[in-house]
């Protein structure tokens, strides 16, 4: 099976650049629909996107992993008509009504619940219904990973690099502590970072916005595990550019580097770690969270 | 006249589950031993569940068991056999938000019904709608979801809805926050959440990044806390939108808690459904919820989204604590003797409440005082020791006795 790199993309510059730097397929969208997508993507704009990217060969693969209240489901018919007569490839969703819809669209969808998604029985209920893979919880260990693939005929995608969301609330969080704080001024679409009480050198984005406010994890990394990945079918590759900027393109450069030194044996993992190291913007650190962790750890 | 919701109070264990229904609780929900949420709450053992069932059954009120558990590899072994015994032993509905533990139960226990727990966060019509056809038979819904939100749900699709209406909430999505496993390494889906929205955070701009940290930074910490739900004043509203179940947060709560919550809302609920249109809010009502309040109290997302003031941050207003401090065990109408189980420390010269279901309560000063070998004493300071005093007005088994406790500040979670 062929290792597929997944990248997410701002712009339509960007999404050109990645497909050269090796990216596979695209992740793209908007706030109605999708879940902390950057570039808020007008559906022209994935037009434009998937039509490039079928040009290159390339996929693309739309974000409908909100959840949905009444007025968004209402209006999802008539955005999932669209992206399916522009030929977009797959999207994502994890609410139950949204993922009803997609089928009546006859849209392939990635199971994508976020920090629900846990276990290879969840996926195949899915998979029943369906689905073609499965975005699986950030939390989960590299053991689990392992266990939950070799149990599926369909590909989960592993998050190889970038931060991931650990907490959505629907409430402006960062708007709230600004008056609380007096600030008479929004918090939404802006940068910010907070740290952990008992560890002042973390730093989490957190970021606000129509569906409220996201706290992200650090820059989570597998580049030292992909060999691991690879002899255990983990082939497709999940990029998250969130705060990488210009660099991301590089990284996944790097990462398309690193899958054909390792289709060709001569992946050298001191050397990749370096120079992933190098391209990391700084001061965010690059760390494994929980995926290198035993299971019996997380109690 | 109106369809009366369900009131759907948290049992700890077996007593909480008692004293829920005696104050008035149609429904009571609770933890098994396994794939429960609260590891920490007193869960329940199959011969418990028996035992609470009888009792429920006996008061026309229902059980239900919390599995909603967001289960990883492994976990979901035993759960065929722990949904048949809960069918068997005569269980009324299970609690359920992982796809794979729904998929047991329906295939493996089939005639338990199935709700599907908030940790799902059910947002839309066409959720509802998926549910029930996949056979279940009710809806909690997300927190998230508005008034208004819910009469458009009932307009579409026919299924029963329940709701939360009183106490502590996450601030996520629930199920949407793993703040505690990458920070504390506890599985927050799994039953160990830190609470770690509550703790105190650094706060940077993006030209900040490099800032050492919060000290000497004279400003108050970020923190992601909300304040608890009550919905105490608009049940109106709630039994018009057509919610089927009034839910109540708190398997880790004490009885007191229980007790008062169930018995306010009880009023309030049969107060509305059978007059609706003389209703008025007895302010009663909601001086008796405060007596049992940790936090400060608010409306969640039902009238729009919350703002700074439904959060908790720095210095807080001290909220008056109320303890339990006896169970009435006995009462001698002739000689106006109440027969105490103790369960905090109280002294002759105090002034204490009672209260019991059906919205029965006053204030009492305990006079005299005597053991069970009828000698007097001047303190019960031994839990669960038995004392008589004399009461001004009639009481009966089970009600409570409440006194003040010393005005202390919220605790807040610390890191762990």
């Amino acid at each position: 099976m062929m290792i597929q790199t997944i990248a997410t993309a701002q712009s339509i510059a960007q999404a050109e650049a990645l497909i050269l730097a090796g990216a596979d397929r695209l992740v793209v969208g908007e706030a109605t629909y999708g879940l902390r997508q950057r570039g808020g993507w007008s559906l022209d704009e994935v037009r434009e996107v998937t039509a490039l990217a079928h040009h290159y060969g390339k996929e693309v693969t739309v974000a409908v992993n909100n959840l949905m209240h009444n007025d968004q489901i209402a209006s999802l018919p008539d955005y999932l008509s669209a992206l399916k007569t522009m030929g977009v490839d797959s999207v994502t969703a994890g609410d139950p009504g949204a993922i009803s819809l997609i089928r009546k669209a006859n849209i392939p969808y990635w199971y994508d619940a976020q920090t629900l998604v846990t276990s290879a029985r969840q996926i195949q209920f899915w998979a029943k219904r369906e689905a073609i893979g499965a975005v699986v919880a950030r939390e989960l260990t590299l053991i689990e990973l392992k266990q939950i693939q070799r149990q599926l005929g369909l590909p989960i995608e592993v998050h190889v690099y970038g931060p991931t969301c650990i907490h959505h609330s629907k409430r402006p969080l960062v708007t709230n502590y600004f008056n609380e704080l007096g600030r008479n001024e929004s918090g939404e679409m802006r940068e910010y970072y907070i740290s952990e009480p008992n560890d002042e050198t973390s730093r989490y984005p957190i970021y606000e916005d129509a569906n409220g406010t996201h706290v992200f994890s650090e820059d989570l990394t597998l580049m030292a595990q992909l060999p691991e990945l690879f002899r255990n079918e983990l082939h497709t590759w999940k990029l998250d550019g969130w705060h990488a900027g210009e660099r991301f393109v590089e990284i996944v450069a790097l990462f398309s580097q690193a899958r054909s030194h390792l289709l060709n044996a001569k992946f050298d993992r001191i050397e990749m770690e370096r120079r992933l190291a190098e391209l990391q913007p700084e001061p965010f650190r690059l760390g494994t969270g929980l995926l290198l962790r035993n299971p019996e750890e997380i109690k | 006249m109106r369809k009366r919701p369900e009131l759907l109070a948290p049992a700890g264990n077996l007593e909480k589950l008692k004293m829920a229904i005696r104050y008035g609780a149609d429904a009571v929900y609770i933890g098994g031993q396994q794939f429960g949420l609260r590891s920490r709450a007193g869960n329940f053992s199959y011969e418990e569940m028996q035992e609470g069932i009888a009792f429920a059954h006996a008061h026309a009120a229902k059980v239900y068991v919390a599995a909603n558990m967001v289960t990883h590899e492994g976990d979901i072994e035993g759960a065929g056999t722990f949904f048949t015994t809960l069918r068997d032993i005569g269980i009324d509905a299970v609690i359920v938000s992982d796809p794979a533990m729904i998929e047991v139960c329906l295939s493996e226990a089939p005639g338990l019904p199935v709700h599907l727990s908030t940790q799902a966060s059910a947002t839309n019509y066409e959720t509802l709608r998926f549910w029930k056809e996949e056979g279940l038979e009710r809806i909690v819904l997300a927190r998230e979801v508005s008034m208004e939100e819910i009469r458009e749900m009932k307009r579409h699709v026919d299924v029963e809805i329940e709701t939360f209406v009183h106490g502590a909430m996450c601030i996520s999505y629930s199920g949407r926050c793993t703040l505690s496993n990458h920070m504390a390494l506890r599985d927050a889906n799994r039953g160990g959440c830190a609470q770690s929205c509550r703790w105190k955070y650094g706060f940077f701009e993006a030209d900040e990044l490099l800032t050492p940290a919060m000290e000497a930074r004279d400003e108050e910490p970020f923190s992601m806390s909300s304040v608890d739900l009550s919905m105490v004043r608009h049940i109106p509203d709630l039994v018009e939108a057509g919610v089927d179940s009034l839910k109540v947060e708190g398997r880790m709560k004490s009885i007191h808690y229980v007790a008062t919550v169930c018995n306010v809302y009880r009023q309030v609920i049969d107060a509305y459904c059978d007059n609706p249109d003389t209703f008025v809010f007895d302010p009663a009502w909601e001086e008796e919820i405060w007596k049992a309040a940790q936090r400060e109290l608010a409306t969640g997302f039902y009238y729009g989204i919350p703002t700074e003031k439904e959060q908790l941050f720095g210095q807080r207003r001290a909220i008056p604590q109320y303890a339990f401090a006896a169970r009435v065990i006995a009462y001698d109408e002739a000689s106006k003797t109440a027969t105490l189980e103790q369960r905090n420390h109280f002294r002759c010269g105090e002034e204490v409440e009672f209260f019991g279901p059906g919205f029965t309560r006053f204030t009492q000063r305990i006079e005299d005082m005597w053991d069970v070998e009828g000698n007097r004493i001047e303190t019960a300071h031994q839990a669960m020791m038995t004392v008589r005093i004399v009461v001004d007005h009639p009481v009966d088994v089970d009600f409570i006795m409440r006194k003040r406790k010393v005005m202390a500040k919220e605790a807040v979670p610390l890191k762990t």
